[in-house]
């Protein structure tokens, strides 16, 4: 078992009076898949982007309770969410590479933070995130056509070269393959196993199968509560509760 | 109702619908024809001026200048005497009337481009040249055809002498159509004939440059502003729905406004491309913004998280993506902006700029027209000529507005990114 990244305690989110998040106590490790499945609207997503602070771009949403990464707590107002997000990417639903060229939406990171002073640092951040996406291949002699020109599948492992530019420690996925073919998907998920080697990763899927195929721990989510949470197979085979059991077999959901 | 009724009912629904947007359309169009070939009509032809063909004899008794005299002796110098003279040698006259008769046939500044001819060639004592010297407005109304001659001579402002004259010149191909470049080149005047849209050019000018230098700046900040940083909130609401209010406000107000504010209390100059710009960006702020406001909330939202998500700070997010693809939505906006302050006129009229200025204006802060203004005099004015140059000046506004809208399109389109 690898060691906790990620620690949530009684963590609480609301959108205006409505609230999204209950309660949710869930710790990620380190260097692992996990996954978070529930039906649509049940906060798995929310959860998520309170790793990255992402929900303060909303005006309405307020969090409380405590996000820890390596032990220091993330949901704090002194916290500067520019180098949190440095450590936490996030790879969105739709792939959304910047409309300019596939070189510029890879060094548009690591230049805003000052990593790669010059253009041959450069150069090889965008070869390196690139190769590490199983991108390079694919378009290594177009660096300078436009990222949105690419195919799905391609504009979203532009999307994780992105992520991975800066270097992160933790990288979210918000259903990444939601809006891909099966064939994308595949080298999608071969990518997130190659990549979990060094990154600790965060899935949110609707597809049972891909929880099945890419994370070591799952946990489910209904009505904003974490129902439960284990390791992978356990869920999968031998639920504890039994919603979980009648999500899992698509009795609901 | 079978249904094959009702089919055939849908079917002729959709054929009337599509039978009414054509009618409408064909309508629309049918009134910009009437209106553009109103306007050419009337007004191509004051882009042709008439000149009469004069020997002029420089003669050095009555001038009193030699061969090589410098450009401020000639100035300084009387050429009265030899216009008249050169004048009155184009038709044989036999008193002292029909030599005033003659000389009517001429515009009042013969003299000044008789000097001017000199001063182009100061070696012309004692030599005659041939100089095409401006028509009356007359004779020139006349020769393009707009002046009726088989009406009682005493309701005809040239006399049955002038027109023995003209019939004669005519004849002897003495008369000439040339370029007016007196239209383009001088003010305002009291004689058609001399009239020009020279200072409303410039003055318009001046004005949208003002305009311009005022309002884009503070109308792109504060759409950047209250778009992606103001909270939303009553206060951000109440200030939205004034703006909307504002862009709505008739121009006259802020005339008005000018009037109270800019002239009265300030007191900046009266009748000034500075007050005129500073009132046009008063009113086109608004216009601005709004569609400013537009194109950034035209950006997708997936853009602003995907910079914050690699860790770009609000304002990075801002300036290094969003604005750059908002850019072409706000600089057509602008320039639409721009096209309908070019095109306005209540306000300026209020500031004074409907004053006379014969004068052009060398800086935004000499008294000025504009071209709508100039439109508005001339059209009050009861020369015939005047009928001419007005629909000329309409010509000349309308082709700045057609290639500003133009170059909103091209901008918007050229540089247009897509996403997905």
């Amino acid at each position: 078992m690898n060691e906790i990244k990620i620690k949530s305690k009684n963590l609480n989110v609301y959108y205006g009076e409505k609230q999204a998040l209950f309660d949710v106590n869930l710790d990620l490790n380190e260097k692992e898949v996990t996954a978070l499945i529930g039906p649509s609207g049940c906060g798995k997503s929310t959860f998520i982007r309170c790793i990255n602070r992402m929900n303060d771009v909303i005006d309405i949403c307020k969090v409380s309770g405590n996000i820890e990464i390596d032990g220091v707590e993330i949901n704090d107002k002194n916290l500067d969410v520019v180098s949190l997000r440095e450590r936490v990417g996030m790879v969105f639903q739709k792939p959304n590479p910047f409309p300019k060229s596939i070189y510029d939406n890879i060094s548009y990171g690591p230049k805003i933070h000052g990593k790669g002073e010059t253009k041959s640092e450069l150069d090889e951040i965008v070869e390196n995130s690139l190769k590490k996406a199983a991108l390079w291949e694919e378009v290594k002699d177009r660096l300078d056509e436009p990222g949105t020109g690419l195919s799905g599948g391609q504009q979203q492992r532009l999307c994780i070269a992105r992520a991975i530019s800066v270097n992160p420690e933790v990288i979210l996925m918000d259903e990444p393959c939601s809006a891909l073919d099966p064939i994308a998907t595949a080298k999608i998920e071969e990518l997130i196993d190659e990549l979990k080697k060094t990154y600790t990763i965060v899935i949110v899927t609707h597809s049972m199968a891909q929880a099945v195929r890419v994370s070591q721990k799952t946990g489910f989510f209904h009505l904003g509560k974490l129902i439960e949470v284990g390791k992978t197979e356990k869920i999968f085979k031998n639920p504890d509760n039994k919603m979980t059991q009648d999500y899992i077999t698509g009795r609901f959901g | 109702m079978t249904k094959e009724e009702r089919l055939k009912k849908r079917h002729s629904a959709e054929k009337r619908f599509r039978f009414y947007g054509l009618a409408s359309i064909f309508l629309a169009l049918l009134f910009v024809l009437i209106l553009v070939h109103n306007i050419f009509s009337k007004g191509s032809s004051a882009f042709m001026k008439t000149a009469i063909n004069v020997e002029v004899f420089f003669d050095q008794e009555l001038l009193e200048i030699k061969n090589g005299a410098s450009d401020d002796e000639i100035l300084e110098a009387d050429f009265f005497d030899i216009t008249i003279e050169s004048l009155i040698k184009v038709y044989p006259a036999k008193n002292v009337e029909e030599e005033d008769a003659l000389i009517e046939l001429f515009t009042t500044d013969a003299e000044i481009e008789i000097k001017r001819a000199f001063l182009e060639n100061n070696n012309l004592i004692g030599k005659k040249i041939n100089l095409e010297i401006t028509a009356s407005d007359d004779i020139d109304q006349l020769h393009k055809g707009n002046y009726p001659r088989d009406i009682p001579e005493d309701r005809r402002r040239i006399s049955d002498f002038q027109l023995v004259i003209y019939d004669n010149l005519v004849e002897n191909q003495k008369i000439v159509k040339n370029f007016n470049n007196y239209f383009f080149k001088n003010g305002d005047s009291r004689d058609p004939e001399l009239a020009g849209i020279g200072g409303a050019l410039i003055g318009s000018f001046y004005s949208i440059i003002i305009c311009l230098l005022l309002a884009f700046p503070v109308a792109v900040l504060a759409s950047i502003y209250l778009e992606e940083f103001a909270p939303k909130n009553k206060i951000t609401d109440f200030i939205e729905i004034n703006i909307n209010n504002l862009a709505a406000v008739p121009s006259i107000v802020y005339g008005l406004l000018a009037l109270q504010i800019l002239l009265a209390t300030i007191q900046l100059p009266r009748s000034t491309p500075l007050v005129a710009g500073i009132t046009l960006a008063l009113m086109t702020l608004p216009r601005i913004i709004i569609p400013c406001r537009a194109s950034l909330k035209a950006v997708p939202p997936s853009i602003r998280e995907g910079a914050l998500a690699v860790g770009a700070s609000k304002f990075q997010s801002v300036f290094h993506h969003v604005v750059p693809l908002a850019l072409p939505g706000t600089l057509s906006g602008t320039i639409i902006g721009l096209a309908q302050a070019l095109g306005e006129t209540a306000p300026l009229i209020l500031i004074g700029m409907v004053a006379f200025v014969v004068d052009i204006p060398s800086t935004p802060i000499d008294p000025s027209s504009s071209l709508p203004v100039q439109v508005y005099l001339w059209s009050e004015s009861a020369e015939r000529g005047f009928v001419e140059k007005t629909s000329a000046t309409i010509m000349m506004l309308l082709s700045f507005l057609i290639v500003m809208n133009f170059l909103a399109v091209y901008l918007r389109q050229k540089f247009e990114k897509r996403w997905n």
